[in-house]
C-alpha cells in the first residue's frame, strides 16, 4: 500500500518535472537574480557592486538618497500614468471584443475558425513593422489626415502622432487578440440551454444578457483583462514609437535604467514593483473566479 | 556615456528593427572563431560593407560583423564574458572606461609607419595619449536636419525652437539623455560634461520650457523629415545622405551656438581570439583609400588627413560636413561622468514625465 502511494508520488513528480524545470530556469531563476540585484549598489559602469543598498525602492517612492537627489515623487507619477493607460487599454479592448466575441461564437463552426484565423493574423508580421505602419497612418500627411482634408472636414492636419491618444490606440491595437481569445473561449462554451430557459421563463433579450450571459462570462472578462493589463503596464515599444518617448511609462523607465543610466539595481527594483502590482491583480482574479464558480454551483 | 543609437544610413524602419533586436537579444551568441577570421562588434550601420569585402579579398580573412545600439550594451556584453569578438568601436569615453577595466589589448598601432596619417588631435582618450592601444576611427557632429520646403533656413538652436510658432512645423529631438540635456547646457553656456546640479537643472528647465513645442524624442525621424511631417530634427551628420539624395528639400546644419560631436576608436579586445588579423585590420584602415570608402557611405568625418584630401569635392565643400572654424571651436565631446550620471538620469526622467 505504502509502496503504491510512493510510486504514485514518484510518477507525479516525474510528470511535473519538465514544467518545473522550465519554470525554474526561465522564470524563477531570472526573477531571483532581479530580486537580489534590486538590493545591491549600482556599479559605476553598469553591473552591480555586492553591497547591500536600500535606496532603490525608496527612490521609487520619492525618498532622496541625499547625495544625488532631492525628494521628488516623479516615479510615482509614472506608475500612476502607466496604470491609467493600461486600465484604459483594458476597458477599450473589453468594449470592442465583447460584442465581437459574442457574434463570432454564434456563427457556424466553419465561419468561427475563419474569424479566429483573422484575429490571429496580425501575429504573422513583426510588431515593430505594424507599429511603423501606424506611424504612417497617423502622421500629418498620413491617409487619415489626407482624407479628412480632402473631404473638407478639417482645415489643418489633426495632431495624432506622438500623443497619449496614439499610445492608447497602439496598445489597444496590439492587445485586442489577447482580450478576444479568452472572451471567445468563455462565451463559446456557454450553455445555450440556460439562455433558452431564461427566454422560456419570460425574460427579454436584454434581461437574459444581463442576468445570464454577463455573469457567466465574468471569468472570460477577468482573464482577458489580466492578460491585457499585464503587458500593457510594462509596454515600452508603443510609447516609444507612437508616443515619441514623451509619454513615459514604467517599461521605458526600466529600459532607460539598463541601457542609458547604467543603473541595473534601480531597473530591477522598478521591475519588481511592476511584478508586485501584477501579483495583486492575479490574486484579485483568483478570488473573483472562485466566487463566480461558487455562484454557478449554487 | 553617449547612448547614441547611430544609424548612419538605411531606412528608419530597418534601423529600428536593428536596435530592437539588439535590445532584446542581449545575450546572443558570439560569432564563430577560427584561424582565418576576424570578428567585428560595431554599431549598427556604422561601417561600409564594401570595406569589409575589400579586407576579406586582400587578406583572405573571413570577416564576421555583429552590431550593438549603445556603448552600454556593448560594454555589458563584453563584461558579461562574451568572447569571440576581436574588435569593438567604443566612443572615446568608453575607450577610457574599457581601458580602466582592463578589457583592451595594446596594439602598438602607433609604431606603424602609416600612423602618421592620423591627425594628432584625434588621439583623444585620456588613458591612451600616445595612441598605442586604439586607432581613431571616425567622428561627426550632432546637429539639425531640416526640410527646406517648410523652413527656408536655420542656423542654430534658437531658430530650431522657433519653428513651431514661426512656420507651424514640428520638431523632434533625440531620445538620448545626454544629447538632449546637452543642448540645454550649451544654450546656458555650460559644458556638456557639467557635474553641477544647478547647471543640469537649468538645462532641464530649458528643455522643459520648450517641451510642448517638441513633438517627440526619437531617432526614427529621417523619413518623416523628408516627407515634411516633421520640419526639423536634432540628428547626426549621417543625415547628410538624405541631403545628397534630395538637395532641393533637405539640409543639415551644425548649430552656430554650439553642438556636440562624437568620435569612436577601433580597439582590440584583450580576449580577442584573432589579434593578428585585428591588427591587420587597423593597418588596413590606416591606408587613406579605405577610410575614404567609409566616409562616402557614412557621411561622417575621418581622422585620416590624406584620406580627407582624397574625398570627392562635394564632401570637402558642403557646409554641413565642413563647419566653420568658429563653429568647430564650439563643438563639445562627451566625457564619462561616473556616478554623476544620476543627476542627468533624474533630470531626463523629469523632462519626459512633466
Amino acid at each position: 500500500m505504502a509502496t503504491a502511494l510512493a510510486r504514485k508520488r514518484l510518477r507525479l513528480a516525474g510528470l511535473l518535472s519538465p514544467i518545473s524545470v522550465v519554470l525554474g530556469v526561465f522564470f524563477l531563476a531570472p526573477l531571483s537574480i532581479l530580486l537580489v540585484y534590486a538590493f545591491l549598489e549600482p556599479g559605476l559602469y553598469g553591473g552591480v557592486e555586492w553591497n547591500f543598498y536600500h535606496h532603490n525602492f525608496g527612490r521609487i517612492l520619492g525618498w532622496a538618497d541625499g547625495e544625488y537627489e532631492v525628494f521628488d515623487p516623479v516615479y510615482l507619477a509614472i506608475f500612476a500614468r502607466s496604470f491609467r493607460l493600461a486600465l484604459t487599454t483594458v476597458v477599450i479592448t473589453l468594449l470592442l471584443c465583447y460584442p465581437a466575441a459574442m457574434w463570432v461564437s454564434s456563427l457556424p463552426d466553419r465561419l468561427k475558425s475563419f474569424f479566429l484565423f483573422l484575429i490571429t493574423l496580425p501575429f504573422f508580421a513583426s510588431l515593430v513593422v505594424r507599429l511603423f505602419a501606424w506611424i504612417l497612418i497617423l502622421k500629418p500627411t498620413g491617409w487619415i489626415n489626407e482624407t479628412l482634408l480632402a473631404l473638407g472636414a478639417i482645415a489643418q492636419p489633426f495632431d495624432m502622432l506622438y500623443t497619449e491618444g496614439a499610445v492608447v490606440l497602439g496598445m489597444v491595437y496590439v492587445f485586442v487578440p489577447f482580450m478576444f481569445l479568452p472572451l471567445y473561449a468563455n462565451l463559446e462554451k456557454l450553455d445555450r440551454s440556460l439562455l433558452e430557459a431564461s427566454r422560456d421563463l419570460g425574460a427579454g433579450g436584454l434581461r437574459t444578457f444581463l442576468r445570464v450571459t454577463l455573469p457567466l462570462s465574468v471569468p472570460g472578462m477577468v482573464g482577458g483583462s489580466i492578460i491585457v493589463f499585464i503587458p500593457s503596464l510594462g509596454n515600452f515599444i508603443v510609447p516609444d514609437l507612437l508616443g515619441g518617448a514623451k509619454v513615459l511609462m514604467i517599461g521605458n523607465l526600466v529600459e532607460q535604467q539598463f541601457l542609458q543610466a547604467r543603473n541595473w539595481p534601480f531597473g530591477s527594483a522598478l521591475a519588481w514593483m511592476v511584478m508586485a502590482a501584477v501579483l495583486i491583480f492575479l490574486l484579485v482574479y483568483v478570488s473573483v473566479v472562485n466566487r463566480a464558480d461558487a455562484l454557478q454551483e449554487r | 556615456m553617449v547612448t547614441t543609437i547611430r544609424w548612419m544610413s538605411g531606412a528608419a524602419m530597418h534601423s529600428a528593427l536593428g536596435s530592437l533586436a539588439a535590445a532584446v537579444m542581449f545575450g546572443m551568441t558570439a560569432t564563430a572563431q577560427g584561424a582565418g577570421e576576424l570578428n567585428l562588434y560595431n554599431w549598427g550601420d556604422y561601417i561600409n560593407p564594401e570595406l569589409l569585402k575589400k579586407f576579406e579579398a586582400e587578406y583572405d580573412v573571413k570577416v564576421n560583423l555583429d552590431t550593438y545600439g549603445t556603448n552600454e550594451e556593448m560594454l555589458a556584453k563584453i563584461q558579461a564574458g562574451a568572447t569571440g569578438y576581436d574588435i569593438v568601436f567604443p566612443s572615446v569615453h568608453m575607450h577610457d572606461i574599457m581601458h580602466k577595466l582592463g578589457l583592451l589589448w595594446e596594439s602598438r598601432i602607433n609604431e606603424h609607419p602609416d600612423f602618421k596619417n592620423i591627425e594628432p588631435g584625434f588621439i583623444r582618450a585620456k588613458t591612451d595619449p600616445e595612441g598605442s592601444w586604439c586607432l581613431p576611427y571616425a567622428w561627426g557632429t550632432v546637429g539639425i536636419v531640416y526640410n527646406k520646403t517648410i523652413v527656408p533656413e536655420i542656423t542654430g538652436w534658437d531658430d530650431f525652437f522657433a519653428i513651431p510658432d514661426q512656420f507651424g512645423g514640428k520638431i523632434t529631438m533625440l531620445d538620448d539623455l545626454r544629447e538632449t540635456l546637452g543642448v540645454g547646457l550649451i544654450m546656458n553656456g555650460h559644458s556638456v560634461n557639467s557635474r553641477d546640479r544647478a547647471e543640469i537643472e537649468q538645462a532641464r528647465d530649458y528643455i522643459l520650457a520648450r517641451k510642448d513645442k517638441i513633438s517627440a524624442f526619437t531617432y526614427d525621424v529621417l523619413p518623416l523629415v523628408q516627407s515634411g511631417d516633421i520640419a526639423a530634427a536634432h540628428w547626426y551628420v549621417g543625415a547628410m545622405y538624405t541631403v545628397f539624395e534630395d538637395p532641393e528639400r533637405m539640409a543639415y546644419v551644425v548649430p552656430k551656438e554650439g553642438a556636440t560631436m562624437y568620435q569612436e576608436d577601433i580597439c582590440i579586445l584583450a580576449s580577442a581570439p584573432n589579434k593578428e588579423n585585428a591588427r591587420l585590420f587597423m593597418e588596413f584602415y590606416l591606408k587613406p583609400e579605405n577610410p575614404v570608402l567609409n566616409v562616402e557611405q557614412q557621411m561622417n568625418g575621418t581622422p585620416n588627413a590624406p584620406a580627407r584630401e582624397m574625398l570627392p569635392e562635394k564632401f570637402k565643400t558642403h557646409p554641413g560636413m565642413n563647419p566653420s572654424d568658429e563653429v568647430m571651436a564650439k563643438l563639445q565631446i562627451f566625457e564619462d561622468l561616473g556616478a554623476d550620471l544620476k543627476l542627468y538620469d533624474r533630470a531626463w526622467t523629469q523632462v519626459r514625465t512633466q
